[in-house]
C-alpha cells in the first residue's frame, strides 16, 4: 500500500518536474501533443501524435460528448411517433435512448481517461527527449523508433491489438453492466421506447432486505450456499475421478492405453450442450431411464421403501434427487477432461525420483503416496482454484439440465429462482426467463459473483505472479 | 400520446371521407365505424378503427422506390412456414408493381415477445405472437397501433373475443389471426365414454380402471389457472398492468386446492409438459389430456378412430360440481412500430390476416380462424371442443409475476401430502408472489 | 507372482470396460437414436424398433425452414477457423509479452487481466450485443468472430506458464547473435511451443461449436441459414419441434462429433502436453 502511494506520488512529481523544467517545446506539448517531438527533431512522430490527439478530440466533441452530457439523467425525451395514415410517412421525435447514452457515455469517459493518461506520459516523454538533447545524447530517429517496436518495445506491438479487443469486449461491457446495477433498467424501462435512470443504492438494499417483490435476500443466501457446495463438490469429484482414471489407464499392467483414453475422450468431443440436453431427456420423468427402471422393478422397490411417491423417479424434477443427479452428471462430463490433463502430469513425473525411490526399496503404495500424489497435487493445486471458479460460473450444466425443474418453494419462485440454480443461472433467468427482465438485479448478483471469484483468484495467482517463481524452471 | 392518437384518427376520418370509394359499401358513408365488443367475462372495450382509402395504397405504391424489405416471424412448425410462404407469394402477386424481398423467420409465437424486446429495432417488421404478450409489447412500444385499416376492418371481420384480446385501452394494437390458442380435453373415445370425461372424478376412476393415465401440466401457471377460475376466483391485472389481483387464498381457494390435490393423488393423473405429453400419448400411456389445438395431429395419430375432444371436465369443490375454466388464447399479428417500411408492413399484416388467408392458415394448421366467416369452415373435433369450452374461458390478462409462483403452487399440489394448514400456507405464499409489485 | 499379475490385469480391464461402457451409454444412445425411423423421443426401448437413414438424409440433404444443417455447419466452420487464427495469435502475443519481455507495470497488468476474466460473461452479453450493433456487425458472422476472439488475449495464463519453461539462455544467445525480439518470438519461441499452439487452436476452434447462449443472443436472424450448429440444434429441441426432430438432433450431434473426435484423437498427445506444459508452472 505504501509503495503504491509512493508510486502515485512519484507519478505526479515527475509530471510537475517535466512541466516546470521543460523548455517551451515541452510546455507546448501540453496543448499540441506533437510540439515537443517536432521541436526536438522528431517530426514524423510529432505529426502522428498530433493527428491522434486531433482524432480523439474530434471523436469526443462530435460523437461521444452529446451522450456524456446526458449521463446524469440518462435521457429525458421519450420516443413519440406518429404515422400519417394517408401517406404512410412516420414522424419521429428526436428521442433519447438510455442504453446508448450509458454505453457511449462510458466509452467516451474511458477514452477521455485514456487521453489524460496519454497527455501526461506524452509530456514526460517530451521532457526526456529534451534532456537527452541537452546532455548531447543520441535522439532516436523515426526509423529507430519503429525498430524499437520490434525489439525492446516489442511488448507494445504485441499487446496493442489484444488490448483493444479486451477494452471493447470485456472492459466496456463490464463497466456498463456494473452501472446497470445502479439503475432501474427492466422490462418497464426498456429502451428505445422507454427510458431508465439512476436509482442509487436501492437495488443493493433490495437484495439484502426481505421485503419488496421477491424475497431476494432469502434467495441469495440459499443459492449462494448451494453454489459454494456445488462448486466444491463438482471440483473435488471430477478432480479425484480424473486422477484415479488416469492412474488406472497409465498403469503398467493396462494394455491398449491409447484406446481406453480415446474411448473417454469421445465423450468430450460431442458438444456439451448436445450431451447435456440428451442426458436431461434420458433422465426426464418419462424418459428412457425411468422406462427401463420401472420395467425391471427398481421404481416399484423404491416406492415400497418410501423414497418416492410418484410412479417414476423424479431425477430432474424434485429437489434432493436433482441436486445429486447434477453432481453425478457433472462427473460424467468433467472426468475425461481431468483424466487428460492428469495423464500429462503423470507422464511428466521426473523419473529419477521414481528410480531412486525404487532403489531405496519403497513399495508401490509408498511410491504413490510419497511421490506421485504430492507431485500431482503440487502441480495441479492452482488449477483446482481455477476449476472451482469455473464451477461457480458453470452455466451450461445447470441451465441445460434443469429446464424442466419447477421449484416447490414459493419464496424462491417469487424471485424467479429454482432450488438447483447457481447464482449465475439465477441472474440469467431474471433477465431472460422472467417477464419483468430485471437487469438491475441480475447486475447486482453479477457483481457479487465477480467479487467472490476475483478475491479467490487473486489470492491464488498473486502467489504465482509475485516473487521469482517465474524463473524457477529456467 | 392519447391526444396524438385522436389526431391520427381525425386525419384518418377526413382522409376516408375525402377519398372514400365504393369498394366497401358498408363503410362508404361512415368514415370511422364504432364497434363495441364484449369480452367473455363481461368487460367492455370500445375499439375504433378508421377506414383508410384505396388511394392511400395507390399512393404508397407510387411512392415506393426500389426493393421493399420485410421480415415476418411466425411459428416454426412446418405447416405454418409452408402456408406463410404461400401467402407471401400471393401477396407479391397482389402487389406486383412493387418489388418485395420478404423473409420468413421461424419464431415460436409463445416466446415472441422476449425475442422482439431483446432489440426492437432489429426485430421483424411483422410478427405473430400469443395474445398474453400484448400488454408487454405495447408497453415497450413495439406495436404499431392499428388506427386505420385499408383492405378490411378487423373489428367487423373478426370475433369479438379476438378483437378484445388484440386491444388495450380502446385501441386495437394487432390483427387477430387465430382464435383457438386455448386448451380443452382430448381423449380416446374407444376407452372413455362421454360420462367418463364429464368430471375429473369419473375421469380419474376410468383411467384407473383402464390402467392408463390422464395428463395435464399442473405445474404450469397457464393450466393451473383453470381450476381456480372455474371456481369463480380471480387473478388478473386488469386494474393495474404491472400488478396482479388474486384471491386464491380465500376459503373457496382452499377448497379448490384441496380438490386439485385430491385429483393429483391418484396414480392415474400425471403432470406432463407439452413435449412429454406428446411422447406419452404416442406411446399409448395417456388416454386423456388437457392440451391445445397445436397438438391435434399427435392425438389424432395416436387415438385413431377413437380420437375425440370435449370441453374440460367438472371438478368437486365443497361437494359441488364446478366446471373447470380456462384461458382463451388468440394468435395475433403485430406490426413493429420501428419498422422501416411501416406502410407495407401494415398492408402485409392485413393481407395475411384477411378472410381468405385465415381460411388457408386454418386449413393448413388445423387452428380455428378468428375471422367470423372463415371460422365455421374449419370444423374439427378440437375446434368444436374449444368452442364449447369458450363459454368458461377468460382472456389471459396477468402480469409477469403470475407465472413462476403459480407453477410452483401447481407443483406443490401435484406432489401432494399437504394438510389444510399446509395448503393454506402454499396458497398464501403463491398469492404473495403473484401479487408482488 | 505371475497369477497375481494376471488377476490384477483382468480386474483392471474389466473395471475399465465397465467404466467405459458407463461413459459411452449416452453416446451409444445418441448414435442409435440417430438411426431411428421414429422422429420423436423413444422412451421404452433403448435400441430403435426400426432402423433408417432418414434422419441423416433430412439433416444433410433436405434443409427445411427450421433445420438447415449444411448452412449451420458452414457458418460454424468459418467462425471456427477465423477464431482459431485470431485467438491463437492473440494468446501467443500476450503470453510472449508477459513471459519474455520485462516492462514497467507488467505484473499489475497481469493481475488486472486475471480479475477481468472473472466477470460472469453471461451478464455482459447484452452490452456486447449493443457494442456490436454500434459497429454495425451484430447479426453477422463477423460479429460472432469478434465476440469469440476479441477477448481471447485474457486466456494467456496456461500459455505463459509454458513460455516460462523455455530456458532464458536460448533467448540470450540469440540476442547476442543480433536477433531482435520479433525474430526470437517467431523463430525460436513459436517453433518450440507446438503443443501449446495445438492446445489453443483446438480450444478456440471448438468455441463456436459449443456455445449457444452467446450465439443465440448475437444472431437475431430467424432464418435458419444464418445460424451456427449450436444455435440450430438447440432450436430444434424446443417443445413444438421436439417430437418431429429429436432423432434429427441426434444425427446432428453425431455429425458434429465426427470431425471433432478425429481432431481430438489425433491431437491427444499435443493436447495433453499443451495442458500440462502450462500446468507445470501454474
Amino acid at each position: 500500500m505504501k509503495n503504491f502511494l509512493q508510486a502515485i506520488k512519484k507519478y505526479f512529481v515527475d509530471l510537475g518536474t517535466a512541466i516546470v523544467k521543460g523548455d517551451i517545446w515541452t510546455k507546448l506539448s501540453l496543448v499540441i501533443f506533437g510540439a515537443g517531438y517536432i521541436g526536438h527533431g522528431q517530426v514524423i512522430k510529432g505529426l502522428l501524435v498530433t493527428a491522434l490527439e486531433a482524432g480523439i478530440i474530434l471523436f469526443t466533441g462530435k460523437i461521444s460528448w452529446p451522450y456524456i452530457a446526458k449521463l446524469d439523467s440518462l435521457g429525458t425525451v421519450q420516443r413519440e411517433m406518429v404515422l400519417d395514415p394517408v401517406t404512410f410517412q412516420k414522424v419521429e421525435n428526436d428521442y433519447d435512448n438510455s442504453l446508448l447514452i450509458l454505453l457511449m457515455g462510458v466509452l467516451g469517459i474511458i477514452i477521455i481517461a485514456a487521453f489524460v493518461f496519454f497527455l501526461i506520459s506524452n509530456v514526460k516523454s517530451n521532457y526526456r527527449i529534451q534532456k537527452l538533447k541537452e546532455e548531447g545524447k543520441h535522439v532516436n530517429s523515426f526509423l529507430e523508433d519503429l525498430k524499437s517496436l520490434v525489439n525492446e518495445k516489442f511488448h507494445i506491438t504485441l499487446l496493442t491489438l489484444p488490448s483493444i479487443g479486451v477494452i471493447f469486449m470485456c472492459i466496456l461491457p463490464i463497466v456498463f453492466m456494473i452501472c446497470i446495477a445502479f439503475t432501474n433498467y427492466d422490462a418497464a424501462h426498456q429502451p428505445p421506447s422507454n427510458l431508465f435512470t439512476w436509482v442509487g443504492m436501492k437495488n443493493f438494499i433490495n437484495m439484502f432486505s426481505s421485503k419488496g417483490g421477491g424475497s431476494y435476500g432469502y434467495t441469495f443466501a440459499r443459492l449462494l450456499t448451494w453454489t459454494l457446495i456445488w462448486a466444491a463438490l463438482a471440483t473435488f469429484t471430477t478432480y479425484i475421478g480424473g486422477i484415479l482414471l488416469a492412474l488406472l489407464i497409465n498403469h503398467e499392467n493396462t494394455k491398449l492405453k491409447k484406446l481406453w483414453r480415446s474411448l473417454f475422450v469421445i465423450t468430450i468431443s460431442i458438444p456439451q450442450f448436445v450431451t447435456l440436453l440428451l442426458i436431461s431427456k434420458m433422465f426426464s420423468n418419462f424418459g428412457i431411464i425411468n422406462g427401463i427402471l420401472s420395467n425391471i422393478g427398481v421404481t416399484g422397490a423404491l416406492q415400497k421403501m418410501g423414497w418416492i411417491t410418484t410412479d417414476y423417479i423424479p431425477f430432474m424434477t424434485q429437489k434432493g434427487w436433482t441436486h445429486v443427479m447434477i453432481v453425478l452428471i457433472n462427473i460424467w462430463i468433467g472426468v475425461p477432461y481431468q483424466m487428460l490433463s492428469a495423464t500429462g502430469i503423470l507422464l511428466n513425473i521426473p523419473s529419477e525420483q521414481l528410480e531412486s525411490a525404487r532403489i531405496d526399496g519403497a513399495n508401490k503404495w509408498q511410491i504413490f503416496w510419497k511421490i506421485t500424489m504430492p507431485y500431482v497435487l503440487f502441480i495441479t493445486g492452482p488449477s483446482l482454484v481455477t476449476s472451482f471458479i469455473g464451477n461457480i460460473n458453470n452455466f451450461n450444466v445447470i441451465y441445460l439440465l434443469t429446464g424442466d425443474y419447477v421449484t416447490a418453494d414459493a419464496s424462491l419462485a417469487a424471485s424467479n429462482a429454482k432450488d438447483v440454480d447457481l447464482l449465475i443461472t439465477w441472474l440469467f433467468r431474471i433477465t431472460a426467463d422472467s417477464p419483468k427482465m430485471e437487469y438491475y438485479m441480475a447486475s447486482v448478483i453479477g457483481i457479487f459473483v465477480f467479487v467472490v471469484c476475483a478475491v479467490l483468484s487473486l489470492i491464488t495467482f498473486s502467489n504465482m505472479i509475485k516473487g521469482d517463481r517465474e524463473e524457477v524452471f529456467r | 400520446m392519447k391526444k396524438k392518437l385522436v389526431a391520427v384518427l381525425m386525419t384518418a376520418a377526413m382522409a376516408a371521407t375525402l377519398a372514400a370509394c365504393g369498394t366497401e359499401p358498408e363503410t362508404e358513408n361512415t368514415p370511422a365505424d364504432t364497434n363495441v365488443t364484449v369480452a367473455p367475462d363481461g368487460e367492455t372495450t370500445d375499439v375504433v378503427v378508421g377506414q383508410g382509402s384505396e388511394d392511400a395504397i395507390a399512393n404508397l405504391i407510387a411512392a415506393t422506390e426500389g426493393t421493399v424489405d420485410l421480415t415476418l416471424w411466425c411459428s416454426e412448425t412446418e405447416a405454418y412456414q409452408n402456408v406463410m410462404a404461400q401467402l407471401v407469394d400471393e401477396f407479391k402477386a397482389a402487389y406486383s408493381d412493387v418489388d418485395f424481398n420478404i423473409t420468413i423467420g421461424s419464431q415460436s409465437e409463445s416466446t415472441c415477445k422476449d425475442e422482439v424486446l431483446k432489440d426492437v429495432e432489429a426485430a421483424a417488421d411483422v410478427y405473430v405472437f400469443a395474445d398474453d404478450q400484448l400488454n408487454g409489447l405495447v408497453e415497450a412500444g413495439a406495436l404499431q397501433a392499428v388506427t386505420t385499416t385499408y383492405t378490411y376492418n378487423p373489428i367487423e371481420a373478426d370475433g369479438a373475443g379476438a378483437v378484445n384480446a388484440a386491444s388495450k385501452d380502446g385501441i386495437l394494437y394487432a390483427y387477430p389471426l387465430t382464435a383457438t390458442n386455448g386448451y380443452f380435453l382430448y381423449y380416446d373415445s374407444n376407452l372413455l365414454s362421454d360420462e367418463d370425461v364429464s368430471s375429473w372424478e369419473n375421469l380419474v376412476a376410468a383411467c384407473e380402471r383402464e390402467g392408463k393415465k390422464v395428463a395435464m401440466e399442473f405445474s404450469g401457471g397457464w393450466y393451473l389457472f383453470s381450476f381456480f377460475y372455474g371456481a369463480g376466483l380471480e387473478c388478473n391485472n386488469l386494474a393495474n398492468d404491472a400488478v396482479n389481483v388474486c384471491n386464491w387464498n380465500n376459503e373457496t381457494g382452499l377448497a379448490v386446492a384441496k380438490s386439485v390435490q385430491d385429483i393429483c393423488s391418484s396414480d392415474a393423473v400425471i403432470n406432463l409438459g407439452d413435449a412429454d405429453t406428446c411422447t406419452q400419448v404416442t406411446d399409448g400411456n395417456v388416454i386423456a389430456a388437457v392440451n391445445g389445438t397445436w397438438n391435434t395431429g399427435v392425438f389424432e395419430a395416436a387415438y385413431g378412430d377413437g380420437f375425440a375432444a370435449t370441453k374440460l371436465p367438472t371438478f368437486n369443490v365443497n361437494g359441488q360440481a364446478v366446471q373447470q375454466g380456462s384461458f382463451a388464447g388468440y394468435k395475433l399479428v403485430g406490426v413493429n412500430s420501428y419498422s422501416d417500411n411501416l406502410g407495407w408492413a401494415m398492408i402485409f399484416a392485413e393481407f395475411i390476416t384477411n378472410e381468405a388467408s385465415q381460411l388457408k392458415i386454418g386449413n393448413a394448421t388445423q387452428e380455428g380462424p378468428a375471422n367470423l366467416v372463415a371460422a365455421p369452415q374449419i370444423a374439427t373435433p378440437a375446434i368444436a371442443a374449444l368452442g364449447a369450452q369458450s363459454n368458461f374461458a377468460t382472456l389471459q390478462r396477468v402480469a409477469g409475476n403470475y407465472w413462476t409462483p403459480a407453477g410452483t403452487l401447481g407443483q406443490a399440489l401435484y406432489e401432494g401430502g399437504l394438510d389444510d394448514a399446509g395448503l393454506q400456507k402454499a396458497l398464501d405464499d403463491a398469492v404473495d408472489g403473484i401479487c408482488a409489485e | 507372482m505371475k497369477t497375481k499379475k494376471a488377476v490384477d490385469m483382468v480386474v483392471r480391464h474389466v473395471f475399465l470396460a465397465l467404466m467405459a461402457l458407463f461413459w459411452l451409454i449416452p453416446i451409444i444412445w445418441l448414435v442409435v437414436t440417430s438411426f431411428s425411423a421414429y422422429p420423436g423421443i423413444r422412451t421404452s426401448h433403448f435400441f430403435p424398433e426400426q432402423w433408417s437413414f432418414v434422419n441423416y438424409q433430412k439433416l444433410l440433404f433436405q434443409p427445411d425452414t427450421v433445420c438447415n444443417f449444411p448452412a449451420w455447419f458452414r457458418n460454424s466452420m468459418i467462425i471456427g477457423f477465423a477464431c482459431c487464427i485470431i485467438s491463437t495469435l492473440f494468446v501467443l502475443m500476450v503470453s510472449y509479452a508477459f513471459s519474455c519481455m520485462r516492462f514497467p507495470s507488467r505484473k499489475k497488468l497481469m493481475s488486472f487481466s486475471i480479475i477481468l476474466g472473472m466477470f460472469p460473461g453471461v451478464l455482459s452479453m447484452i452490452a456486447i450485443y449493443f457494442i456490436l450493433k454500434m459497429f454495425g456487425i451484430s447479426d453477422s458472422l463477423v460479429g460472432l468472430i469478434v465476440v469469440y476472439s476479441a477477448g481471447s488475449g485474457l486466456g494467456f495464463l496456461i500459455c505463459k506458464g509454458f513460455f516460462d519453461t523455455i530456458p532464458t539462455s536460448l533467448r540470450e544467445s540469440a540476442k547476442l547473435e543480433g536477433a531482435n525480439e520479433f525474430t526470437i518470438f517467431t523463430q525460436i519461441v513459436i517453433p518450440l511451443s507446438r503443443p501449446m499452439i495445438v492446445y489453443t487452436v483446438i480450444n478456440s476452434f471448438l468455441t463456436p461449436w459449443m456455445d449457444f447462449v452467446m450465439a443465440k443472443l448475437m444472431i437475431r436472424s430467424k432464418d435458419p441459414a444464418d445460424w451456427t450448429v449450436a444455435v440450430g440444434l438447440y432450436n430444434i429441441l424446443q417443445k413444438t419441434l421436439l417430437n418431429n426432430y429429436f432423432s434429427v438432433f441426434c444425427a446432428g450431434g453425431v455429425v458434429v462429433a465426427i470431425p471433432i473426435s478425429v481432431l481430438f484423437v489425433i491431437m491427444q498427445k499435443f493436447y495433453v502436453e499443451g495442458i500440462t506444459g502450462g500446468a507445470v508452472k501454474g
